[in-house]
């Protein structure tokens, strides 16, 4: 599958090495010098036509390594690679070319203190103004456990204001607005009626969990990893867990897989629910909200009677499950779920019968798949606008295996409508995965027997219910983490959510957010 | 819009009898561990060593489990060799020194309406989840005079989860500051109590106890709605507060 | 008679006022001293004049060519002298403080000059009684205006406004003369009582020409759609104290003509002339508020909101015209009065709004209400004068604007009671054109709402705002004179009533003050007009309560006298401002016994969480407006509007415009087109200039021909 790849690369660009790791998982790095990385990268994203995951930062003890991942939806993962000198903090900025990279680098900048050379936008970003200069926590010198002074929120902060009319002003939303809303700023740039530019100012919840990691043994940071995004927390310690199991090359028992498929379903079930309730939620239509609301709440109790846990916390280890589950369970899970999806149906079919929901989802908060494509963006979101990218058909992982036959629901129009549907429709798709899960699920034991890891670095992913989620972790000979990054499906999308907020009247702005299904949580990490 | 009517009158009622009566429904709560004076010696190191949180520690060869660190891992369930009494209920605030003093000088106004900002500090969205379904039918808090308010101007009490980030920490303090007296605080879940898996580090204070003066605390990663439904009552007087027992840890009040 | 000779003061004060300003270099001093005196006297004329019962004629000097000067002086002209004494005192005053900031750039001499034969051609309008005279001062007044509104000549776009004002009014004014000339020729004479003469000799053709003529050559005067184009374009030109004579006097110039061809020398006898009036009024009033709100030029939208309240004027005045020729002289008398006391009330609070914007521009820097804001903690007595007058102009209760309006809108609402005769088209039009004065009003409260809230309150969206320094004493004492004269208009309509029902109405021999104003607080048998069981009737209502303690006669009420039920309607603002004031002082009582013991903490607004709002992230005037500019796209219709998005790198937005460009409606479908075809005109004039000497004396040779022959055909 590389291999077309491989000819290309050797074809084009003589001067990159390629090489091919076999740790578990093949890597193919493919190492160039900073002044071919901009070219490079642009032919991958816009020749290619490959995605964009993440950048991942390492600082070891003599040199940075800087790795910009891509994929394709045809299972082919290239990491290219730029090795620097540690005095050396300027590199090339692939953002004018690869605008996916724009937010990573922007973070770099912030946490390194690297300089992207050629970014249109850097400056406050994940730290927010008031910080002092030069701090640059991902560092290692960093001291990750001290309590830093309280520093005063800048009163005088301005955003970045591009609307040039007579008479324009800004409106701000946040960082605490609505009855029960994530902290986020929102603001609105008028003349008026129709919003004519949105800036989101994020990282209001940032806690710094990779830096919290580092130097922890797995077990615990995978806490963190389980904790920092409540409502996707299976799919985060999905991915980290594989991350996890394939430095440690553990074998997972076929049981276990099965159950983490059953498992991952659930808990896209439950937060497409979520965001349908808020979703009629937003559109003030009260009765929709409220059955929405109750079917969120049998979803939690569903996940609570099989995990214990109501947003299945402590359920995925390493190596497997921490707890099995009897049969029986199993199949009133399913069949209550079953109900749920059953409701569903019914609830949709009333909405889209309800002209005056209708009209306020369609043609709201448009994003082209151009757009979509050049700001990465993943998961419904994406699908809504045409892009049919999901890593379980994708790059197949764990439990999801040989997933070809996948059913993938994409919509063209990208509008809110569109979003809505995308909501419904992968709900069905996954109580039929659940269902077929729970068919061919084998007896025996649901965790390996040994879970140790020892040094090496792998990438784990998963598709989140939010979009695909990326979780590069490196480790040394004890088993505690030394690097942990994480791609998160909201980080992408935020960064493409001015695209929907764009042109659209004030009353519209929370349907636009709702129709999205972002998490805050899950983007300021 | 009849069809939605129809539709709302053909559904029955979910809602909880809490806290006429108590909800026994399977899945509201993920409960808590009890510890139990019986667990000695190796049993009780081996339970101790696997809380990575900190929650359950040896006090005197007895265990000693403060509830303001548990977030559920669900690691010391059912793993130690003598089994570890499990509690699922969900009666969990309780009130802080301050707290108490304050219910005593409670104003009569407060037992009938309650209005109520919430304030997401860096929390994970669990929390916010189980906050916003409070509104919904199954908890229906507004039966119970509690309503939400999108200003702190016009809010009695400020619910608060996540551990605080540096970035909201003057955010909430002039969400606190510009609350009219008297008001009270409600620190939601184990982040906001005690900075749980975040805190204290770089970004997170340890909670909001040294910002601002907290009544009730509410433990749970997250605190099921009802235990927030609890942690309300007890604000206002109307229950009795979870029993001292579980909180063999040093009182953060 | 004192009151000529009062008036030949007022004139010499004009005169020693030019040539005193010629001589010195203070002659903004010398503005605010014998304008004021001036304006003093032509109070002092007004006032006698409405005293004198009867008109007043006199001749006096002849000329050679133009005859005899003949003057006149009646109730109209009394109250205008008043009205335009009263509104250029404080201007007079206010000028003081103005002018110095144009020493040393613009020649104050040359301004005081104008000035003060500006004031003097006005009052020679109002008082001459025959065509040339009348026309003499009326282009005296034209180009004096001009001349003032043109005065910081330096600036490209003021020569530009100031040159459509003069066009504009030269063929206004050529309009007015001909309709003149008409009446005259069938009158036999050019005083203005051989014109009424002449009006009852014209047949229907030549009274719709004369009517038409002179409603839409006075129109360019006083601000009529389509003729007013120029009016949005000289306001901001002109230097403060010119906008506000401008709009407070030089409009009501327009509206004099109007009223004093339509009602007094030619007087309307057909309704469809009266409709005429009634719907251009209309039109006028609506297309004035729709431009006024969207604009965010504090002057250019007071031009505007003059432009809709000629308008409410003139549909009112038509309303009137239509009453009378369909014979219903008591219901037009009280549209008459109406009318009049809405100019009046425009004059007045126009004159202190325009001082205000003008302070404000002087003392900010700025007139552009996005950039202003939060003014009321610097310049708090202008905040509290502006206020008074948006109010006012607002139609908000207890002042003056609420009465004239309210009578106004009555006037549109008793076209129902219209004896059958009047036609189908009457009442379609009445209801039409009440929906749009009501909808007018409706658009005035938002218009104000925006310029005081945009200018006064909140933050200071610029540094010029923030700089901005409170204004003198003669600017606080000149506007508080205007306010309180708004607020004695508001508080006692009851006295002004009966004195316009007397001067206006004394033409017409019909008086409607009974009907307004009834006598319920004189003794039951004191009351010989009126039925006696109606007056008990009132009395057992209690009309006669507090008549000791309240103000007054304090109700105005409109009564079908004889009829069983006869109150049509009934409103008192002295009697609301006594309630209101209790009603308040009652709620500050119990709010403070309830709330002694708590203590206050004022804090900044919550802006979710933010500390401070920087003012870039409020509200702006454009804003504000933008709800209307949008649900009336239809009639801006922006000639362009277009949003455009630009990126750098592709896909980093860099910047987001939005623009859009109104062209006012007259300009488009009136102005615009003439302005067209007139320059292809030119174009086609221009090729005749070839330059060849040959081909101008074959021109010579031509016209001469042409001479010849048109004079072999008409001898």
């Amino acid at each position: 599958m590389q291999d077309s790849l491989k000819e290309f690369i050797s074809a084009n660009f003589a001067r990159i090495e390629l090489q091919e790791h076999k740790n578990g998982q093949t890597i193919l790095e493919a190492e160039c010098q900073p002044g071919d990385l901009v070219e490079f990268c642009r032919c991958l994203f816009c020749d290619q036509h490959m995605y964009y995951a993440m950048l991942v930062v390492e600082e070891s003890a003599e040199q940075w390594i800087i790795k910009h991942v891509f994929y394709a939806p045809s299972g082919e993962m290239l990491h290219v690679l730029v090795r620097l000198p540690l005095a050396q903090t300027i590199l090339p900025s692939i953002a004018t070319q690869v605008h996916a990279a724009d937010w990573h680098e922007r973070e770099a900048e912030d946490l390194f203190g690297l300089t992207f050379e050629g970014h249109p936008r850097l400056g406050d970003f994940v730290l927010h103004d008031h910080w002092p200069e030069g701090t640059n926590p991902m560092r290692s010198s960093f001291d990750a456990s001290q309590s830093l002074p309280p520093g005063k929120q800048a009163s005088d902060w301005q955003p970045i204001r591009l609307l040039e009319s007579e008479g324009s002003f800004a409106m701000p939303i946040g960082p605490i607005y609505s009855d029960v809303s994530e902290s986020a700023l929102f603001v609105l740039e008028t003349v008026g009626e129709d919003v004519l530019r949105t800036i989101p100012r994020l990282f209001y919840k940032h806690r710094g969990i990779e830096k919290l990691a580092e130097g922890q043994k797995a077990h615990d940071v995978l806490l963190l990893a389980e904790r920092f995004s409540g409502t996707a927390s299976f799919a985060h310690t999905l991915a980290f867990c594989r991350a996890m199991e394939t430095i440690g090359q553990i074998q997972i028992p076929a049981r276990a897989q099965s159950i983490r498929l059953f498992v991952a379903e659930l808990e896209r079930v439950r937060h497409h629910v979520s965001a349908l309730a808020k979703l009629c939620a937003s559109t003030a239509l009260a009765v929709a909200a409220s059955q929405a609301s109750i079917l969120e709440e049998q979803m939690l109790r569903l996940s609570c009677k099989l995990s214990g846990h109501r947003f299945l916390f402590g359920m995925n280890t390493i190596g497997g499950l921490s707890m099995d589950i009897p049969e029986e369970l199993f199949r009133q899970v399913l069949q209550e779920s079953q109900e749920v999806g059953g409701r569903l149906l019914r609830l949709r079919r009333k909405l889209t019968r309800t002209s005056s929901f209708l009209d306020r989802l369609q043609d709201v908060g448009v994003i082209s798949q151009q757009d979509a494509r050049a700001h990465a963006m993943l998961g419904p979101a994406a699908r809504a606008c045409g892009i049919s990218m999901d890593l379980r058909q994708a790059l197949p992982y764990g439990p999801y295996g040989d997933a070809s036959s996948l059913h993938i629901p994409t919509e063209q129009e990208g509008d809110g409508y569109a979003r809505m549907r995308i909501f419904f429709e992968e709900i069905q798709v996954s109580l039929q995965l659940m269902k077929d899960a729970l068919e061919t699920m084998p007896k025996g034991p649901v965790a390996a027997e040994n879970a140790d890891c020892g040094a090496g670095a792998a990438l784990g992913w998963s598709e989140a219910p939010g979009g695909g989620t990326f979780h590069w972790v490196r480790t040394d000979e004890e088993g505690k983490v030394l690097r942990w990054r994480l791609g998160t499906p909201s980080f992408a999308n935020w960064h493409g959510f001015h695209l929907a907020a764009e042109k659209f009247a004030f009353q519209d702005f929370p349907i636009i957010l709702a129709s999205m299904g972002l998490s805050v949580a899950e983007s300021d990490r | 819009m009849s069809r939605w009517l129809t539709e709302g009158l053909l559904t029955h009622k979910p809602t909880t009898a809490y806290p006429a009566r108590p909800e026994s429904t399977a899945g509201i709560s993920p409960g808590l561990p009890v510890p139990s004076s019986e667990l000695t010696g190796q049993a009780l190191e081996q339970l101790v060593s696997m809380c990575r949180v900190g929650a359950l520690s040896k006090e005197k060869n007895t265990l000693g489990f403060d509830d303001g660190r548990c977030i559920h891992c669900m690691r010391c369930k059912g793993k130690s060799p003598k089994e570890l009494e499990w509690d699922d209920s969900y009666e969990w605030a309780r009130l802080t020194k301050l707290g108490e003093k304050n219910l005593a000088k409670l104003s009569a106004s407060f037992k009938a309406s309650l209005y109520i900002r919430t304030i997401d500090a860096g929390a994970c969205a669990a929390c916010l989840t189980e906050i916003s379904l409070l509104a919904g039918p199954n908890y229906n808090m507004h039966r119970l005079g509690f309503f939400m308010t999108p200003t702190p101007r016009k809010a009695d009490v400020l619910l608060v989860s996540g551990p605080v980030t540096d970035h909201m920490r003057d955010h909430l303090l002039e969400a606190y500051d510009s609350m009219p007296e008297p008001k009270r605080v409600i620190a939601v879940g184990a982040c906001a109590m005690t900075g749980g898996v975040f805190g204290p580090s770089f970004t997170c204070a340890a909670g909001l106890s040294d910002m601002i003066p907290v009544d009730v605390v509410v433990p749970g990663c997250p605190p099921p709605p009802l235990a927030l439904l609890h942690a309300l009552l007890v604000l206002t007087g109307r229950k009795q507060q979870a029993e001292k027992i579980r909180a063999l840890g040093s009182d953060r009040s | 008679m004192i009151v000529k000779e009062i008036l030949i003061v007022f004139f010499a004060l004009c005169a020693a006022g030019s040539v005193i300003s010629l001589l010195t270099k203070k002659a903004h001093l010398v503005i605010s001293i014998f304008g004021s005196l001036a304006s003093v006297s032509l109070v002092a004329t007004g006032i006698l004049g409405l005293g004198l019962g009867k008109p007043l004629n006199w001749s006096q000097w002849s000329f050679p060519i133009f005859g005899q000067m003949h003057f006149h002086i009646d109730g109209i002209t009394s109250i205008l002298l008043l009205l335009t004494g009263v509104v250029a005192l404080p201007v007079s005053i206010f000028s003081n403080g103005y002018l110095q900031r144009y020493l040393g750039k613009y020649s104050l001499r040359s301004f005081g000059v104008m000035y003060h034969l500006l004031l003097a051609s006005i009052a020679a309008v109002f008082v001459t009684w025959d065509v040339m005279s009348f026309l003499v001062s009326w282009e005296a007044m034209s180009v004096l205006s001009y001349l003032c509104v043109n005065f910081e000549h330096r600036h490209e776009e003021n020569t530009h406004a100031g040159l459509l004002m003069l066009v504009m009014g030269e063929v206004g004014t050529l309009a007015i003369a001909i309709s003149m000339f008409i009446l005259g020729s069938a009158g036999g004479g050019l005083d203005f009582e051989s014109l009424r003469l002449g009006a009852q000799e014209l047949g229907p053709g030549a009274s719709w020409a004369v009517f038409l003529l002179s409603f839409f050559g006075f129109g360019v005067k006083a601000g009529i759609v389509p003729v007013n184009t120029w009016l949005p374009r000289a306001h901001p030109a002109a230097p403060a104290n010119i906008s506000a004579l401008l709009s407070g006097v030089i409009l009501n110039l327009g509206l004099y003509g109007i009223i004093r061809m339509n009602l007094d020398l030619a007087p309307v006898v057909s309704v469809n002339q009266g409709l005429v009036v009634v719907i251009t009024g209309s039109i006028t009033a609506l297309v004035g508020i729709l431009y006024a709100t969207i604009d965010n030029d504090m002057k250019r939208m007071l031009a505007h909101s003059s432009i809709e309240n000629i308008g409410i004027i003139t549909a009112v005045f038509g309303a009137g015209l239509v009453f009378s020729a369909s014979s219903d002289p008591t219901l037009a008398g009280l549209a008459f009065i109406a009318a009049f006391y809405h100019l009046i009330n425009h004059s007045i609070y126009k004159a202190l709004l325009f001082l205000g914007a003008g302070s404000v521009d002087a003392r900010s820097g700025t007139r552009d209400m996005n950039r202003l804001g939060g003014l009321i903690k610097i310049m708090p007595w202008t905040s509290l004068m502006f206020l008074i007058g948006a109010m006012s102009i607002a139609a908000l209760p207890p002042l003056n604007g609420f009465v004239s309006e309210w009578l106004a809108l009555q006037t549109f609402l008793q076209s129902a009671t219209l004896s059958s005769t009047s036609s189908t088209l009457v009442r379609v039009t009445f209801v039409l054109c009440g929906a749009a004065l009501a909808l007018t009003a409706a658009l005035a409260v938002t218009c104000f709402v925006k310029a005081f809230a945009m200018s006064f309150l909140g933050k200071a969206r610029s540094a010029q705002a923030r700089s901005a320094k409170p204004a003198g004493g003669t600017t606080r004492l000149s506007m508080g004179i205007l306010a309180l004269t708004c607020i004695a208009l508001g508080l006692l309509p009851t006295y002004v009533i009966p004195k316009l029902d007397e001067s206006v109405n004394v033409p017409r021999q019909r008086h409607a003050v009974e009907s307004l104003v009834p006598a319920f607080f004189r003794p039951q048998d004191a009351n010989p007009i009126m039925d006696k069981a109606f007056v008990d009737e009132f009395h057992d209502l209690g009309a006669q309560v507090g008549k000791g303690l309240l103000p007054g006669r304090g109700l105005v009420v409109l009564h079908r006298g004889q009829a069983r039920n006869p109150v049509v309607f009934a409103m008192s603002t002295s009697y609301t401002v006594i309630v209101l004031g209790l009603l308040l002082a009652m709620v500050f009582l119990l709010v403070h016994l309830f709330t002694r013991k708590r203590t206050q903490k004022t804090r900044a607004v919550w802006a979710g969480g933010l500390e401070n709002l920087p003012p870039e992230l409020t509200y702006t005037a454009t804003g504000f407006s933008n709800p209307v500019r949008v649900v009336f796209n239809t009639v801006f219709r922006p000639q362009k509007t277009e949003t455009r998005h630009q990126n750098v790198a592709r896909h980093f937005r860099s910047a987001v415009s939005k623009q859009w460009e109104v062209v006012h409606l007259a300009d488009r479908w009136v102005t615009g087109p003439i302005v067209h075809v007139l320059d292809k005109l030119a174009h086609l004039a221009a090729s005749m200039h070839s330059g060849r000497i040959n081909a101008y004396a074959a021109y010579m040779l031509m016209a001469l021909v042409l001479v010849l022959l048109a004079g072999h055909l008409f001898t």
